[in-house]
């Protein structure tokens, strides 16, 4: 296929890495070399596999997860490129599901593959996806969520190599909560791409998590929240960790519109370079219209406090697991946001296994 | 048990230490006193192994082995335990949490067996308990929001915890109310005044040698040992000031 790819000339892309992803795009498919019983977590729940952005229902139990074509799409350059078979959550009035799972298992080449999430009032869910394997991993998820409705949603990219590229495009309705949380702790290129509006009164949005990189991979998140009704708070909270000669960037940017009154938003983009030769790349925007708000944002980027790498050593661990339990401790403010236990530690199980191999 | 022979060190190119001698036996409390900027905390920096701090000459030796060949964590591993003058704040990582891995990870390095959360968790209240230190702060992230004293107990704590052969206590006095340097005096006997042990107390008053009584005090000025003597030594500096003593 040929690809109509964005470039760096465009302001959204200066950091994405898109010759990794046609790369990825261009190899070869081969046997899978993980099963989707390995990604699975020991959690109850409907579980879904796709294996090249194939639906395998031998290694699935969908539940009330239905495996249907995906008629929206959008106007995002690669989001666009999600057409077809995907999967679609449609929760009725006040029901409740919880822990559904979505293992992506990529072998080679390209994969597209589009979902929805429809959440009626007051209706829960919440959802855990793995990218694991190899190849251009591409996807398209849209939310919606009424009066009341809840969504945790917990996304961890282990790809080994390759690329994932994920778009979401949420819409938040009144009183209802969204929260995302990424980690990428493999070895492949990202892009972590969102556009989260906040259309009812008393909205809560949340996307944020951990990009971890190494050797000369490339990971990148750019997220939009945009309060357009008053009342609404968002978070982003973003940590970058770069080691060799990687590079993670994150771009955050909260718009508030000129109803938007007292809208609440928090935003935190933090990076660690664990190698003077990494690099981290952080954008916070804001662009606030109405006059009654509160804003925090932070960005910074820094290395390992000496002082405190030398404290824990002078007790006896050593070097690297000092080193472990300090990068742990930075990335730990993202991952926390996972509501689910098991979930929250099976996040940061991933992220340590990063750390030991990384360190 | 530790000897110190003409050792010279530098900061950044600037040379701090240069040409102290010191030794301490085995059941021996030693303190240190001196000026500000004399070299006491470099003294501490330098056996603990900071990174930073370059040995330029001289030797120092701990129980036989050559302690500036290891790495801090080997030092620690071989029975040295530093206590900091300004112990350092460690968000996001718990004492509990600090503590364990840092007993585990010594008795890994001297082949004894690991201890399970719950022996861990029982020797670490004992030692909380002893120092009148809240059992809550063990939960807490290290040292983050500790006042100066508690972060000074704290250092006790671990002292306690680890159990080392020799400690390094770089003014632990200092930023204690009475009751507070009580404790901490009661501790440093309890933990460490054992025949098969040693002290090196850095200190600038007399009031912590109340509770911790020295068998020899040194003054160490402009990176050397100038003088020592025995506890009256203490008393006398105290009196009479470094510039006279020293002199
Ligand atoms: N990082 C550093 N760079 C340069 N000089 C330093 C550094 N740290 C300490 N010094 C200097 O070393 C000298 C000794 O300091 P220190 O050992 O802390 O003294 P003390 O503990 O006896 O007060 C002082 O003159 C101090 O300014
Ligand atoms: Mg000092």
């Amino acid at each position: 296929m040929t690809l109509d790819l964005p470039t760096k000339r465009q302001e959204a892309w200066k950091w994405s890495d898109m010759a990794a992803l046609e790369a990825a795009a261009q190899s070869e498919r081969a046997a899978p070399d993980v099963a989707p019983a390995d990604l699975f977590l020991d959690i109850d729940g409907p579980r879904l596999a796709f294996v090249d952005g194939v639906f395998d229902p031998t290694h699935s139990r969908p539940g009330p997860v239905n495996v249907t074509a995906i008629g929206e799409s959008s106007g995002h350059p690669l989001g666009k490129l999600a057409a077809g078979e995907g999967w679609l959550v449609r929760l009725e009035k006040g029901a409740a599901v919880t822990s559904i799972q979505i293992v992506h298992i990529g072998t080679g080449a390209d994969n597209h593959v589009p979902a929805r999430i429809e959440l009626a009032e007051d209706a829960t869910a919440s959802l855990v996806e793995t990218y694991a394997g190899t190849g251009w991993a591409n996807r398209l998820t849209q939310i919606s969520l009424a009066r009341g409705a809840r969504l945790m949603r917990s996304v961890r990219l282990l790809q080994k190599s390759g690329f994932v590229s994920i778009r979401d495009e949420a819409d938040v309705g009144e009183a209802a909560s969204l929260v995302s949380v990424f980690l990428g702790a493999g070895g492949m290129g990202s892009r972590i791409d969102g556009e989260i509006r906040t259309s009812g009164i008393g909205a809560y949005a949340e996307m944020g998590g951990a990009l971890l990189t190494e050797g000369d991979q490339r990971q990148e998140a750019a997220v939009v929240v945009d309060h357009a009704m008053p009342e609404g708070s968002s978070r982003q909270i973003w940590r970058a960790v770069a080691a060799d000669t990687s590079t993670a960037s994150l771009a955050a940017r909260v718009e508030v519109k000129r109803h938007a009154q007292q809208t609440d938003g928090e935003q935190s983009l933090r990076g660690l370079l664990l190698d003077r030769t990494a690099q981290v790349n952080l954008k916070p925007e804001l662009e606030i219209f109405a006059d009654d708000v509160k804003c925090a944002h932070g960005a910074t980027v820094g290395e390992l406090d000496q002082r405190a790498l030398f404290y824990l050593e002078s007790r006896g661990l050593t070097p690297a697991r000092a080193r472990a339990l300090m990068t742990r401790a930075f990335v730990a403010d993202a991952l926390d946001r996972i509501g689910e236990e098991a979930v929250r530690e099976a996040f940061a199980a991933d992220a340590s296994r990063w750390l030991e191999v990384a360190l | 048990m530790l000897k110190i022979e003409k050792l010279h060190a530098a900061i950044d190119g600037k040379e701090i230490l240069k040409g102290l001698d010191l030794e301490v036996k085995a059941g021996e409390v030693h303190a240190i006193m001196g000026p500000n900027g004399a070299g006491k905390s470099t003294l501490g920096y330098v056996l603990g192994g900071r990174p930073e701090y370059e040995v330029t000459g001289g030797s120092a030796t701990f129980r036989g082995e050559d302690l500036l060949d290891m790495e801090a964590h080997e030092r620690a591993a071989a029975g040295l335990f530093l206590g900091f003058q300004y112990p350092v704040e460690i968000p996001g990582i718990s004492n509990v949490q600090f503590l364990r891995e840092a007993l585990n990870s010594q008795r890994k390095a001297r082949g004894e067996a690991p201890l399970s959360g719950a022996e861990f968790l029982k020797l670490a209240r004992a030692q909380a308990d002893a120092l009148g230190m809240d059992q809550e702060m063990l939960k807490r992230p290290v040292n983050v929001g500790f006042s100066g004293g508690e972060k000074k107990r704290n250092e006790m704590v671990q002292m306690g915890i680890l159990d080392p052969k020799f400690a390094i206590l770089d003014e632990t006095d200092s930023g204690l109310d009475i009751d507070a340097l009580k404790a901490v005096g009661e501790g440093i006997n309890r933990i460490m005044r054992k025949p098969d042990k040693g002290v090196l107390l850095i200190t600038h008053y007399q009031r912590l040698l109340d509770y911790v009584e020295p068998d020899v005090v040194h003054v160490l000025a402009d990176g050397r040992i100038v003088k020592s003597g025995g506890p009256e030594l203490a008393v006398e500096l105290e009196r009479e000031g470094y510039g006279t003593v020293a002199a």
